[in-house]
């Protein structure tokens, strides 16, 4: 899948990339930008890619 | 030792909705479609007990050739008996790992949720999806440590999904 760019802020605001209790909120609002369906394939991404280190093979992506 | 199949999230979903399953999604895959980023290797829904509805649900199994994840190794089957009296069925099909509820948190069921949940578009596919706040209540509720370690996550991700734009 090809994955979108995460969003750019409209104005020149600074937003924080990370709560103080450490939660990446650059990441949840990347997330948020996505659709539904994105964000069940980047979760379908994610777990592919773990399933594929457990099993001891890395592909080619 | 055996490779262990990576779960497919959108063919699960589109098997139950082919059978007409009466379900929604919860847990993990809940948080993610509404927008937490967190991690997670099984589907977790929650399902109408409905004798119907039971039916429509087991012929889906079938066809997933789902049975029990079973420590001995046991090859077990769901029927109707079990879809009926047990409070959780957790299942390996062909499409990866899915567990089945039929309640969640302090006993709260398919009725009791449903006007907290939201519909999601996914390709063609409808999906009925638990409320984030929802999910965080449920995850507050069974408080193991998996649970609380995901907790900051998807509070930040309500309050920024809340917050005016």
């Amino acid at each position: 899948m090809a994955q979108p760019s995460p969003p750019t802020p409209a104005s020149d605001e600074i937003l924080p990339d990370e709560s103080p209790d450490g939660v990446d909120l650059g990441l949840i609002r990347w997330t948020l930008s996505l659709t539904p369906l994105e964000r069940l394939e980047l979760l379908q991404d994610w777990v592919d890619g773990l399933t594929e280190l457990r099993n001891g093979r890395i592909t080619e992506r | 030792m055996a490779e262990s199949p990576s779960v497919k999230f959108l063919g699960l979903l589109r098997v139950l909705l082919r059978h007409g399953v009466d379900f929604f999604v919860v847990g993990g895959v809940a948080a993610q479609l509404e927008g937490a980023p967190i991690l997670t290797l099984d589907l977790d829904i929650l399902f109408d007990k409905a004798p119907e509805n039971l039916s429509r649900l087991l012929s889906a199994l079938h066809e997933l050739k789902a049975r029990y994840r079973d420590p001995a190794g046991r090859h077990i089957e769901p029927d109707i008996d079990k879809l009926k009296t047990h409070r959780m069925h957790l299942l390996l099909t062909e499409l990866g790992a899915l567990d089945l509820l039929g309640s969640i948190g302090n006993g709260l069921t398919y009725q009791d949720l449903a006007g907290r949940t939201v519909v999601y578009a996914l390709g063609q596919e409808r999906v009925h999806v638990l409320e984030l706040a929802a999910v965080i209540e449920m995850k507050r509720f069974a408080n193991r440590d998996k649970d609380r370690a995901v907790l900051p996550v998807l509070q930040r991700t309500l309050e920024m999904k809340n917050k005016p734009s």
